[in-house]
């Protein structure tokens, strides 16, 4: 399915449209996996090789903190996923696409941020240097699916798809500023490990 | 269509010459300034890139980056789509029409020579503000011929209601008025120098009065008149609804002046001035996303038009970005969040965010629409105007993701100190490890760069060897009252079925 | 009430005299409510023991920061953060800025900040340091500037006329003091007077940090 999904995603995008719930069945048992290897390969990246923030040396955080950082990463990737979901079913009145189920949209966002959940390999070597490289071009691969995909997925036309894929965008960038400014409030309450060396 | 009646003896055009050549310097301003832009980006990777030259200097050159693009490009757009409009929303041609000329050459004079003041060192260091006393005079006199110009176009109308994208430049105008004016008090020693009234403390919280709504009324205000009166332009709807824009219009007035001090956080001003304007920042936030959704939802009717518009599509992106900016903002003014954010490029990144993403995208969109018809021929390539679009947008991301990366990573780093209290972290150090940002960031300018030459192609071949297709208002005689109406000017309706305005393209 | 708010709303949308003025009476409150009452407020402009008036010298190596444009990279405003204070020294407290003309706390460092920059290092340093940074420090990105070691401080303006204009908005400067400047600057390159201000930034404060 993984194969599918990063091979030929207009294909699977197709099939989603369709209702395809043996297609929908795959993602969706996709979605588990795709949620879980950012949190994990940042675990093995920071035990094994630090944070690398390029100012002085890697820093090495005990087990507890590397496990917090995991399991938060984890909510936010959770917490986006869903509601970027809802936000869109919301948005979908608005652009007379209110025919997609939850479900194929669902199914829809987990093919979309696949390229970006398997680009996450880099943090097995947390520099962020490296990770940038790594990440900017699956960004654009995603966002790339995501204009090319949500007409498909939701029968509309491209022209409508065109506008609700910017307004989600748009939704997305909102989401990850107030995710910034929530962590930056709290840590600099002392809510966040500390960046000693 | 409307007629003419007969007893016209002269035929009455829209003024759209000074338009049209306003719309040449904003696209020129926009290639200069962000070309200084990227050239200033290198020099934050290669400081040897000023070639020992004081006049390349990075000190120098930046305001020359902010001064040109605020003032060169923003301003010259401000005003050609503020003529384009006022005329149209009034149904008279422009008030003065000479003094609009003189308005348009005067301005491109201050900023042209500005700019070379720059070079020479002639600065007030206050942002926004930097150039000396003969420069703020002048401009003071051109801002008071371009209230001429617009608000006698509207005191001439023939439609009965003043239309909401002329509150917003008309906004524009008063308020930049009070604010450059108080700002730039100073006592002059000689040609090229003057020192500031204000001092100290009370000249920071004067400042940021200022600065901030300088970004306020001319990047944000201004620009909504844009949006109100192309996006229902373009998309052939009125504005889905336009009491919400109304009443906007006046929390936005109101509240977005209060907000400045969220410059002065933690710094040496009194603390109930620091948190007045942290709230009134916050309650900000509504005003502007009112605005937005309006125009989400506006769009959203008009979806048919993106299949031939290029424009339309470079409106939707602008208003999502003008959401991120406009909630990044106050977001940024909460103290906890500033503590880390001040002094770093996270502001840096901030600010592109509204400049790429919301002003230069909406002036591009309203181009892209405006110069066709001006012209009475199609786009020269609406190819080359998508490819722009998909070059603006991967632009002005890596522009901002690379910049909320460098700033957090400054902001973070500064602040961090071990159990004992010693820092961690020699500023040498954190500054060394943005490198990379700063590289991202380069490249998300010349790509954004990129896209801004291809849109000045574009439009200079659209604009090439043709006149301007002259238009008239329309004029009907109310058979009751005797006066001249547009019939078309319903309240909260289109404005729209000018005599000859319907381009051939994308009508 | 909404009665009220749709008539006033149809006469402002049908009277331009009337909506200028709305707009600028709507926009005047907050500058009157926040801005003017710092005017008036003692603390934050009256001289006391922590403030320096500028020297002849010292003002032209302020005019020089200016005129280069040294605050688009550094500030002078260290703030109440244990971070900060621990970086440069006791935090900014506002009656040391009631001689700036601009003020110059900035609002970006892209280098590090300057308000505790004084007596830090040499004057050798100094020169150095800015005719080429990175011959002291490896990694800097700040450009160099070389020309103010050729130019001359008398070049940059009437020290006399600056002097008597500040006096003007109410820098004690004595008749003495503004007789002597032209005679202090002779001989001296913009580098020394620019060198002269940055020994003396942050110096004024007299009371300890808590």
């Amino acid at each position: 399915m993984l194969l599918a999904v990063l091979h030929t995603p207009g294909k699977v995008f197709r099939e989603i449209s369709a209702g395809n719930s043996q297609v929908i069945g795959a993602v969706q048992r996709l979605t588990f996996l795709l949620l879980l290897l950012p949190p994990v390969f940042i675990w093995v990246g920071s035990t094994l090789f630090g944070w690398r923030l390029g100012a002085a040396e890697p820093l090495y955080f005990d087990n507890t903190t590397r496990i917090i950082v995991s399991f938060l990463y984890l909510d936010a990737l959770i917490f986006g996923y869903v509601t970027t979901v809802f936000i869109a079913r919301w948005m979908a009145v608005t652009y007379g696409a209110s025919s997609a189920s939850t479900e194929s949209l669902f199914a829809f966002f987990t093919v979309v941020c696949a390229p970006l959940s398997i680009a996450t390999v880099a943090h097995l070597y947390p520099s962020i240097f490296f990770n940038v490289l790594v990440l900017i071009p699956s960004i654009i691969w995603s966002i790339n699916l995501l204009y090319r995909g949500l007409p498909v997925v939701m029968n509309i036309p491209p022209e409508r798809g065109m506008l609700m894929s910017s307004s989600l965008v748009g939704w997305l960038l909102v989401a990850f500023v107030s995710l910034l400014g929530l962590t930056m409030g709290l840590w600099a309450n002392g809510l966040g490990p500390n960046l000693g060396v | 269509m409307t007629e003419k009646p007969n007893n016209i003896s002269s035929r009455e055009v829209y003024h759209d010459g000074v338009v049209k050549r306003l719309v040449q310097f904003a696209i020129l301003w926009a290639v200069l300034g962000m070309a200084v832009g990227v050239y200033i980006a290198a020099e934050l990777i290669w400081p040897g890139l000023d070639f020992g030259q004081y006049w390349l200097s990075f000190g120098r050159i930046r305001p020359l980056h902010t001064n040109g693009i605020i003032f060169g490009f923003g301003v010259s757009a401000l005003m050609a789509t503020a003529f384009y409009s006022v005329q149209r929303t009034s149904n008279v041609p422009l008030f003065a029409p000479r003094l609009a000329w003189i308005t348009c050459y005067g301005w491109q004079v201050v900023v042209l020579f500005g700019g070379l003041s720059l070079l020479a060192g002639w600065t007030s260091t206050k942002e926004y503000a930097e150039l000396e006393w003969p420069f703020d005079i002048a401009i003071t006199i051109l801002w008071v011929c371009f209230a001429i110009v617009f608000f006698g176009t509207i005191a001439n109308r023939r439609i009965k209601a003043i239309y909401v994208s002329n509150w917003f430049y008309g906004g524009l105008i008063i308020v930049i008025a009070m604010l450059h004016i108080v700002n730039n008090l100073a006592l002059p020693v000689s040609y090229n120098k003057s020192y500031s009234l204000y001092a100290g403390a009370q000249d920071a919280i004067v400042q940021w009065w200022y600065g901030h709504n300088a970004v306020g009324f001319l990047l944000t205000g201004g620009f909504l008149g844009m949006l109100y009166y192309f996006l229902p332009k373009q998309a052939n709807q009125p504005i889905w609804s336009y009491r919400l824009s109304v009443v906007s219009f006046w929390a936005f007035t109101y509240t977005y002046i209060w907000a400045g001090p969220h410059h002065l956080h933690y710094n040496s001003i009194p603390e109930w001035v620091q948190s007045l304007g942290m709230v009134m920042s916050l309650i900000l936030l509504a005003p502007s996303w009112a605005t937005m959704i309006n125009g989400i939802m506006t769009v959203s009717k008009a979806w048919e038009k993106l299949t031939v518009d290029p424009a339309m599509k470079f409106i939707v992106l602008a208003l999502a970005f003008y959401g991120l900016a406009t909630f990044e903002g106050p977001m940024m003014a909460i103290r906890s969040v500033n503590i880390v954010s001040h002094f770093t490029d996270w502001t840096i990144g901030h600010v592109h965010s509204g400049a790429l993403g919301w002003n230069a995208m909406i002036t591009y969109g309203t181009f892209y629409f405006m110069v066709p018809r001006m012209m009475g021929r199609p786009l020269y390539s609406v190819k080359l105007a998508n490819i722009h679009f998909w070059l603006a947008l991967a632009g002005t991301m890596l522009y901002i993701l690379a910049m909320w990366g460098a700033g957090v990573s400054q902001g973070l780093l500064w602040l961090s100190i071990d159990e004992i209290g010693e820092l961690n972290y020699s500023f040498t150090d954190i500054m060394a490890s943005m490198v990379p940002y700063y590289g991202l960031r380069l490249v998300g300018g010349l790509i954004f760069l990129a896209g801004t030459v291809l849109m000045a192609y574009n439009l200079l071949r659209t604009m090439y060897g043709l006149h301007t297709v002259t238009v008239s208002p329309p004029e009907v005689i109310d058979e009751v009252k005797g006066t001249a109406y547009n019939p078309n000017a319903v309240m909260g309706g289109p404005i729209a079925g000018e005599a000859g305005q319907q381009a051939p393209a994308a009508g | 009430m909404k009665y009220h708010g749709v008539t006033l709303h149809r006469k402002l949308e049908n009277n331009i005299g009337l909506l200028i003025f709305g707009i600028l009476f709507v926009s005047a409150i907050g500058g009157l409510v926040q801005v003017l009452p710092s005017i008036f407020q003692d603390s934050l402009r009256l001289a006391t023991e922590n403030s320096h008036l500028y020297t002849a010298v010292e003002l032209t190596g302020r005019d020089v920061y200016i005129k280069e444009g040294c605050h688009v990279c550094h500030s002078q405003q260290v703030r109440p953060l244990l971070a900060e204070v621990e970086r440069y020294g006791p935090y900014s407290r506002a009656d040391e800025f009631v001689y700036d003309r601009p003020f110059m706390w900035g609002s970006k460092r892209t280098g590090p900040d300057l308000h505790r920059l004084g007596g830090k290092y040499s004057d050798d340093w100094h020169r150095v340091h800015l005719i080429n940074p990175r011959s002291v420090v490896v990694n800097s990105i700040m450009p160099a500037y070389p020309w103010l070691a050729e130019w001359e401080a008398v070049d940059l303006g009437d020290i006399q006329a600056k002097m008597r204009t500040l006096r003007k908005l109410g820098h004690p400067y004595t008749e003495e003091a503004i007789e002597a400047a032209p005679g202090q600057l002779e001989g001296m390159t913009q580098l020394d007077a620019l060198v002269a201000y940055l020994q003396i930034l942050g110096t004024g404060l007299v009371e300890e940090s808590p």
